[in-house]
């Protein structure tokens, strides 16, 4: 009798391993095992005439075709006084048309076939990205590398763009959020290209010569990798490229310095008026490196604190608890061969501003000395592991991810090696990196909101904002100028 | 405590689709539930992920004064636990619950009943709420739900409201599909809304997030006065007052009533077993007892009969929007007026609606490059479920002098073009494929597709998104000029002139 029961136990354990049977908690389920390997960057390496290297990958499942040249320049190579280069640039690429078509005609044309070419420029890469129904691949391929390779920037469409660009800067102290992470940057890197912005001179000062020179300069066959994918043969493609970048030459690149030193602003509270009625608040200094071999120590770090969703610290405390925001967390930025920056962040009605940074710095203080429990690792460690095929859905995400890779220098077997760095990651290297990279001592506090009220705080946090440090009083600066506005 | 009542699903109901269109073929497979929810699936080999979809035939307009916003907090609540899910001991949960319910019913009634509430009962009650709320937090388990999604692999994880659905999203790993069947069947029985009155705080501070966008309340109010009888009238996010006042018997109401299987269609698309997720869909959904049958909303918007103007100033960019009422979704004018957003305004836009500000628009052509008398200018079409839209937008070149009336003259002598001599041959084959692109290009994206065919399936089901494209395959010139002729006049537009101006 006794081997019966044991024996329908085992069956129902079966059952329920089989999906036979009906769970009532997630922890009953047993799921089949699953084996995912991330594709090898090399079996899709190509390379070009003219030293032009590519990412490919043969798609048939939709008649598209899809390509994305990664060049390696961007705003960061501006001078000051040219500042707002890259938006001008990332317009006229191709509104500017091409010794051999104009601008309109060629934006006209790709509508027709119903296809799409953008260009964006980023910070130290840029990227122009055309998507056709393959059976347009032949005359989309031809306007796609006439865009990148013979840019000709005419007086017209510059002129209409610097314009409209101008009259935009009317926008750029309106939205709170704009202004918070623009003047947190500010703050945390001082003065240089990562926080030079443009203004109504500098817009006008940028001539088709200077956007004809920095194109001459950067956009070079070995200074691109090209990401594509989609219905077509890889060898047809390549005999096509070869013969559309024939005679494509350049120089080998000189790139300007990037900023090295950044001040180490006064900690405190950094507070800019707005007549609203929350306060936007950004609190932290500077990051680190995404080469820095703790970056997945500090993944997982973070997902814990406040980059986890509802899982992390800060919004379980500050959201689900309190009920004193929608949107909170933290999060390490990164840039390519330069520091990011590291920010808790909540917005939070006027009267709740101070309790809330005093609970998000409890937190802070908090994944520094006290090590995280088991479960906190599991969720963590769990999750990067368990979704890591995501990045993997589109073939053309997957080859730019490959094609970044080469550019940014990072090692062509990093996505083989992630899994194993993410479960290298133990509550004593979370606790470790926590304390190396979190400051609740040395952080500004940046405030975009009301003052009165922020200051006044409310039943469960008296204020005044002192108590979190000296308060600096910003003014913001006119877009236009560039100048302070002294009264606003 | 509603019944757990096991439906077994003896005869399963599998229809294969497959319809043609711009020469892909969109597969979609069908099983409908004998409580009537419906199963759709794509399968989408390649990488061992799976989009998990839900949404449900309710949103804002299934509200009325005084509950607005809830379709959208009721999202909110369907985190905040179930009676497995998120609690230690049900029992003594749900018994502290009770009692906080009772103690903020007679705050509400003191606060918003009176018109002289006694603020020192209010304060001793909100106390005992407090120690209560205190209490609870010993037998809550946090976002319990987010954690166990987390922690295998979801990703996606969202939820959202909009005026006509709402949907509940996460992508799993292949092999971890009967996790969303549990977790969401769970939710769907045994919700239980704990936590109610700090998440309607999170959801105030979400508000004032959006009341915080410069020009968010004249778009409000813009809003409010174009739709005047129809429930588009009111955001999704709601009133404040709504809010405030709202409880949680309102939300059980509302959940009782739509949250029901035959109101439901749950969608997947990836890699997967199309015959293991049916029978994982019977054994999880399958388990839910059927609800009444729901009325489609009753009111429409009644004839204007008169143009309507509206003024603003704020701390906005100085601009201009013309709105038209125009027939819902599936009506035969809906393509014309599609095509007529993708060309007037082109660039940007979608499916369905078109439009957008993009360079080759006339708009822009006109206003924009030629005679420089705007930064953007864009038009867009929204059919919507019950009643239409369509819209201009457009911001002036305030450097030269330009002012919003001046380019409500030059959208009016566009649309007189339009009207009197329609599109060229060109501009109506251009928009043809665009849209017919634009679908193929959708194709390629999981999340995008599971989006589309679900909500899709809702109203006029999923193949109306074929049906569509065919219909507007069709559509001439005469078209144009007789759709534009009958919605494009004064009497049944609204245009909103905001100004530029220190304020809220």
């Amino acid at each position: 009798m006794k081997k019966i029961v044991t024996a329908i136990l085992a069956l129902a354990f079966v059952c329920v391993g089989l999906g036979l049977g009906q769970a009532r908690h997630p922890s009953e389920l047993k799921y089949p095992s699953l084996k995912y390997d991330p594709p090898d960057p090399k079996a899709f390496r190509a390379e070009y005439a003219g030293g032009l290297r590519a990412y490919v990958q043969e798609d048939r499942s939709l008649p598209l075709f899809n390509i994305t040249a990664i060049v390696s320049c961007g705003g960061l190579y501006a001078p000051k006084v040219k500042s707002g280069l890259d938006t001008v640039l990332g317009d006229q690429l191709i509104k500017g048309g091409t010794k051999t078509r104009d601008g309109a005609a060629i934006e006209e044309r790709i509508d027709f076939l119903g296809g799409s070419l953008n260009f964006n420029v980023g910070e130290r890469t840029s990227t122009l990205s055309l998507s056709v129904l393959s059976k347009d691949l032949d005359e989309g391929l031809a306007i796609f590398f006439d865009v990148l390779m013979n840019p000709e920037f005419r007086e017209d469409p510059l002129k209409l763009a610097k314009a409209r660009f101008v009259e935009q800067l009317r926008q750029a102290n309106d939205q709170p959020n704009g202004v918070l992470s623009r003047e947190y940057e500010k703050l945390l890197y001082g003065d240089n290209a990562l926080t030079w912005r443009p203004t109504k001179a500098t817009y006008e000062g940028i001539t088709a010569a200077d956007l004809k020179a920095f194109h001459a300069k950067y956009f070079s066959p070995k200074n691109v990798i090209l990401a594509v994918s989609g219905d077509f043969a890889k060898a047809d493609l390549k005999t096509k490229v070869n013969k559309l970048v024939a005679g494509w030459k350049g120089k080998a690149v000189a790139f300007p310095a990037l900023p090295k030193a950044f001040p180490a602003p006064e900690p405190g509270v950094y507070f800019i008026q707005k007549a609203i009625n929350q306060g936007y608040i950004s609190l932290g200094h500077l990051g680190l490196d995404d080469t820095n071999p703790d970056y997945f120590a500090v993944q997982v770090m973070n997902f814990i604190l406040g980059g986890g969703s509802f899982t992390s610290r800060i919004t379980t405390k500050v959201r689900s608890d309190e009920g004193l925001s929608y949107n909170q967390g933290s999060r390490f930025t990164y840039r390519w061969g330069l520091p990011g920056t590291f920010a808790g962040y909540v917005q939070t009605k006027s009267s709740t501003v101070g309790y809330a940074i005093s609970l998000i710095l409890n937190e802070f203080n908090r994944i520094r000395k006290e090590p995280v429990s088991d479960a906190e690792m599991e969720t963590a460690v769990n999750y990067y592991l368990e979704s890591f095929a995501d990045g993997f859905q589109s073939s053309l995400a997957t080859m730019s991810s490959f094609a970044n890779l080469e550019m940014t220098g990072k090692p062509m077997d990093y996505y083989k090696t992630y899994r194993s760095k993410i479960q290298a990651v133990n509550k004593a290297r979370v606790q470790e990196v926590a304390a190396r990279y979190i400051h609740p001592d040395t952080a500004v506090i940046m405030i975009v909101g009301d003052f009165e009220p922020c200051n006044k705080g409310g039943d469960k946090w008296s204020g005044a904002l002192d108590k979190l440090g000296k308060v600096h009083r910003i003014n913001l600066t006119d877009p236009m100028t560039g100048e302070e506005i002294k009264n606003p | 405590m509603k019944k757990r009542i096991v439906i077994c699903v003896a005869a399963a109901f599998v229809l294969v689709a497959l319809a043609q269109a711009a020469g892909v073929t969109l597969d979609v497979k069908e099983h409908v539930l004998k409580n009537g929810m419906k199963i759709l699936m794509i399968p989408k080999p390649g990488v061992p992920r799976v989009v998990c979809h839900i949404y449900f035939k309710v949103g804002s307009i299934n509200e009325r004064p005084g509950i607005t916003g809830s379709a959208h907090v009721h999202e909110h609540l369907m985190f905040k636990g179930t009676e497995v899910m998120g609690v230690t001991d049900y029992a003594k949960d749900s018994e502290i619950d009770r009692q906080i319910d009772a103690l903020m019913d007679q705050i509400y009634r003191e606060k918003y009943w009176k018109t002289d509430g006694d603020a020192a009962k209010i304060a001793a009650w909100q106390k005992e709420v407090d120690e209560l709320v205190k209490a609870e937090k010993a037998f809550i388990i946090k976002d319990d739900l987010w954690t166990q999604y987390m922690k295998n692999g979801g990703t996606g994880l969202n939820a959202s409201t909009s005026q006509e659905t709402t949907g509940y999203y996460v992508t799993l790993p292949s092999n971890k599909i009967e996790l969303q069947m549990l977790l969401e069947s769970d939710r769907l029985m045994n919700a239980r809304f704990r936590e109610f009155y700090s998440e309607k705080d999170v959801i105030m501070e979400e508000r004032r997030l959006s009341e915080n966008q410069p020009g968010y309340f004249f778009g409000e109010q813009v809003d409010a006065a174009f739709y005047t009888a129809s429930p588009y009238h009111w955001d999704v996010i709601g009133w404040m007052d709504d809010l405030k006042r709202m409880t949680k018997e309102d939300l059980v109401d509302f959940h009782n009533r739509y949250y029901v299987p035959n109101n439901a269609v749950a969608i997947y698309v990836g890699e997967f077993d199309p015959a293991a997720v049916i029978a994982m869909a019977d054994k999880y959904f399958g388990r839910i007892p059927k609800g009444p049958d729901l009325e489609p909303i009753r009111t429409g918007e009644p004839p204007q009969y008169s143009e309507k103007r509206l003024y603003g100033e704020g701390p906005a960019a100085t601009s201009l929007r013309m709105m038209f009422h125009t027939p819902p979704d599936g009506h035969p004018d809906t393509p014309a007026l599609a095509i007529l957003a993708s060309t007037l305004g082109s660039g940007g836009g979608g499916f369905r609606g078109g439009g957008g500000g993009g360079g080759t628009g006339r708009l822009y052509k006109t206003l924009v490059r030629d005679k420089q008398l705007a930064v953007s200018a864009s038009a867009s079409g929204r059919p919507q479920w019950y009643v239409g839209a369509f819209q201009f937008n457009a911001t002036p070149r305030v450097d030269k002098g330009v002012k919003p009336e001046d380019l409500e003259k030059e959208i009016w002598a566009e649309i007189d073009k339009v009207k009197k001599d329609g599109l060229t041959e060109e501009e109506i084959q251009k928009a043809k494929n665009r849209n017919e692109a634009t679908f193929i290009r959708s194709l390629g994206s999981a999340s995008g597709l599971a989006g589309r065919v679900g909500r899709a399936d809702l109203q006029r089901g999923w193949r109306a998104i074929l049906s569509d494209l065919e219909d507007l395959k069709k559509i001439t010139n005469d078209d144009i000029k007789r759709v534009a002729a009958k919605y494009f006049v004064k009497d049944n537009s609204l245009t909103a002139i905001y100004t530029r101006k220190s304020g809220r």
